[in-house]
C-alpha cells in the first residue's frame, strides 16, 4: 500500500472518528490502527491559543505580551476569551471585576476590588450625608429688634416712685448740704434732719424717706446727695426735712421723697418719650447673635431690655427686664450696647429718656 | 522530548514553594500540569468548550489556594485533579445532565496511562512541524474538512492528506520515544 492509499484510508478513518463513529477493530491495517488511535485523541485537543490565554490571565500578562503566541493567534483569543466569559453570568454583568482582562488590557481583581470599595464608600458618604441633612436642617437664626411702647412694660418701680421726688428744710440760713439720704420706708414717721434741733426727743425714731425700701443709699451723713455744700445745714426750705424746698423728704422736691418731683421716691432722672418728649430714632442698631447654647437647645423667644437714651445718643445703664436666659439676655444687652441713637428731644434740646427694647430670637 | 515534569519531588516541591511566595511562580507549575489537567478533565466531559472552561476554573482555583497547598509527598498534579473533581462535580450541579465521578476514578486519575498518553499527544502537537502542526489543528480542532484546508493553504487535498498523515506518524514515533525513554 503506496503512502497515497494510506493517506486516504487515513482521511476516511479520520472521518469516521470525528464523526462519532466507532472504528475499534475496522482497521485491519495495524498502523493505521495505531494512527487512528492518536486521531481520537487529538480530536481533544485544547485550542493552540486557550493554553496561552490562560497563562496568560494567571500571570497577569496581557495576551500581547505572551510570547508563545503565533501571529494572528491574538484575534482569536480574544474571540475565544469573549466567548468563554459569555457563559459566565457574573462575567457577562460585570466583566471587569470578575474577568482578569478585557479588550487585550491587563485587570486586576485586586484593584477592581479596590475600586468598587472606593465607590461603595463614597456611595455611602452620600446616603449617610443626605441622610444627616434631612435629620440636621439647618436652622437660621432670626434676630430683631426694636423699641416698644413703655405702657407695655412698665418699670418695675411705680411711675410715682421713678417721677416722685421730696424736699424740705428749716429756713436754715444754708442750702442743704453734702451727704445721703436714710433708707427709704413705706410710712415716714421721723423726717430726716442733718442739724438736730431736738437733742432728747420722747420717742427716738429712725429717720427715713418715703420710697421703695429695696433701694439703699450709701452710708454717709444725712444730706442731700447733689449738695457740694461740707457746713451741715438742713437747708433753707421747710417743712422738716433736707433741702431747699418743701416737705420731710431729702432734696430740691416736695413731699417726703429724694430728689426733685413730689409725692415720695427718687426724682429726677431721665424723661419718657411722649408729653412733649419726642422718642429716639435708631441710627446704627446691629443685631444681636444667636447664642450657640441656644441654638443647639432651638431655644427662642424675646429679650426685652430697659434702657435710659442719654442726650448724645448713647445706651447706658441697660437692664434686662424679661430675661430668656441661655446666653440671649447677654447676646442682647452686648448688641444693644452698640446701638446708637438720635436723641430724644424736649424744647428743642436733647434729653435723656427711658425706653425699653425688645429682641426677638427667633429659629427657621 | 518527553512530558514537562520536574525532575524529581524536591524540585516540584521548590516549585511550589516559589509559587506560594511569589504567585508569578506559578507560571511554570501551569506548564508541566496543564496537558495532565485537561486530559483530565476532556475525557469526562462532551467537548471541548466545557473542557476548556472547566480547566480555567481549575486552575484560578489552584493559583488562589496555593498558599493552601500542603506537601505530602503525592505530586503537585494530584492536588490539581482533586481540584478538578470538585470543579467537575460542582459544574455537574448545575448542568441538567449530571454525572458522577466516582471515588475510584478520582484515585486512579493521578496513575491513569490513558490521561498521561492524551496529555503527551497533546504536548508533542507543539513539537510538530509548523505546517503539520497547522494541519492537525484545523483538521482536529476546528474540524475542517481536507477541502477546506487546502482551499486555505492553496495546496491541493492529497497534499493536506499526507502531512496529515505525516503528523499523525511523527507523533506515534515521538509516542514510543517518550515510551522508550521511561
Amino acid at each position: 500500500m503506496n503512502s497515497f492509499s494510506i493517506a486516504d484510508e487515513l482521511e476516511q478513518a479520520v472521518n469516521n472518528v470525528l464523526a462519532g463513529v466507532e472504528t475499534a477493530g475496522v482497521n485491519a491495517d495495524l498502523e493505521i490502527g495505531d494512527l487512528v488511535s492518536i486521531a481520537s485523541e487529538l480530536q481533544h485537543l485544547p485550542q493552540p491559543e486557550f493554553k496561552a490565554l490562560l497563562k496568560a490571565e494567571l500571570t497577569g500578562r496581557t495576551v500581547s505580551d505572551s510570547a508563545i503566541l503565533e501571529p494572528g493567534v491574538a484575534s482569536r483569543i480574544e474571540i475565544a476569551t469573549r466567548v468563554r466569559r459569555e457563559t459566565e453570568i457574573p462575567a457577562a454583568i460585570l466583566p471587569s471585576l470578575f474577568g482578569t482582562n478585557s479588550d487585550g488590557y491587563p485587570q486586576y481583581q485586586r484593584s477592581m476590588a479596590a475600586s468598587l470599595f472606593m465607590h461603595v464608600t463614597a456611595l455611602a458618604l452620600v446616603v449617610v450625608s443626605g441622610v444627616w441633612a434631612a435629620r440636621h436642617p439647618v436652622i437660621k437664626p432670626i434676630v430683631t429688634a426694636r423699641m416698644i411702647s413703655l405702657a407695655d412694660y412698665p418699670l418695675p418701680p411705680s411711675a410715682s416712685i421713678a417721677h416722685g421726688g421730696g424736699g424740705g428744710g428749716d429756713h436754715d440760713k444754708l442750702k442743704a448740704s453734702m451727704g445721703a439720704p436714710p433708707k427709704f420706708a413705706a410710712e415716714q414717721l421721723t423726717p430726716p434732719v442733718v442739724v438736730m434741733r431736738n437733742l432728747h426727743p420722747m420717742l427716738p425714731v429712725e429717720p427715713t424717706v418715703l420710697g421703695p425700701p429695696d433701694v439703699i443709699f450709701p452710708k454717709m451723713q444725712t444730706g442731700d446727695l447733689y449738695s457740694k455744700l461740707l457746713v451741715p445745714s438742713n437747708g433753707v426750705g421747710f417743712g422738716g426735712g433736707v433741702g431747699d424746698n418743701q416737705g420731710t423728704g431729702v432734696g430740691n422736691g416736695k413731699g417726703p421723697g429724694v430728689g426733685p418731683g413730689s409725692g415720695g421716691g427718687i426724682g429726677g432722672g431721665p424723661y419718657s418719650p411722649g408729653g412733649g418728649v419726642s422718642a429716639p430714632r435708631p441710627i446704627y442698631d446691629p443685631e444681636p447673635e444667636y447664642s450657640d447654647e441656644a441654638r443647639h437647645a432651638k431655644f427662642q423667644g424675646d429679650v426685652v431690655l430697659w434702657v435710659v437714651i442719654g442726650p448724645d445718643g448713647t445706651p447706658r445703664d441697660i437692664h434686662v427686664q424679661r430675661s430668656l436666659g441661655m446666653g440671649l439676655d447677654e447676646k442682647a444687652v452686648a448688641a444693644v450696647k452698640n446701638w446708637r441713637f438720635q436723641p430724644a428731644m424736649k424744647d428743642g434740646r436733647a434729653v435723656m429718656v427711658q425706653v425699653s427694647i425688645e429682641v426677638n430670637f427667633r429659629l427657621f | 522530548m518527553h512530558l514537562k515534569v520536574a525532575e524529581n519531588d524536591t524540585d516540584e516541591r521548590l516549585l511550589v514553594e516559589a509559587a506560594q511566595r511569589d504567585p508569578s511562580c506559578f507560571a511554570e507549575l501551569y506548564e508541566q500540569n496543564f496537558d495532565r489537567v485537561y486530559a483530565f478533565i476532556a475525557r469526562r466531559v462532551a467537548n471541548r468548550e466545557e473542557a476548556q472552561d472547566l480547566t480555567a476554573e481549575v486552575f484560578h482555583q489552584a493559583l488562589a489556594g496555593i498558599g493552601r497547598f500542603e506537601w505530602r509527598g503525592a505530586p503537585f498534579v494530584a492536588w490539581l485533579l482533586g481540584i478538578a473533581a470538585h470543579v467537575m462535580s460542582a459544574h455537574w450541579q448545575r448542568n441538567p445532565k449530571r454525572q458522577e465521578i466516582l471515588a475510584e476514578d478520582l484515585e486512579l486519575a493521578g496513575n491513569d496511562g490513558s490521561i498521561e498518553r492524551r496529555a503527551m499527544i497533546f504536548q508533542l502537537v507543539e513539537s510538530l512541524p509548523e505546517d503539520q502542526r497547522l494541519v492537525v489543528v484545523r483538521r482536529f480542532v476546528e474540524q475542517r474538512s481536507i477541502r477546506e484546508i487546502a482551499q486555505e493553504f492553496s495546496r491541493s487535498e492529497g497534499a493536506i492528506k499526507q502531512l496529515q498523515l505525516r503528523a499523525l506518524r511523527n507523533l506515534r514515533t515521538r509516542l514510543r520515544s517518550h515510551h522508550e525513554q521511561l
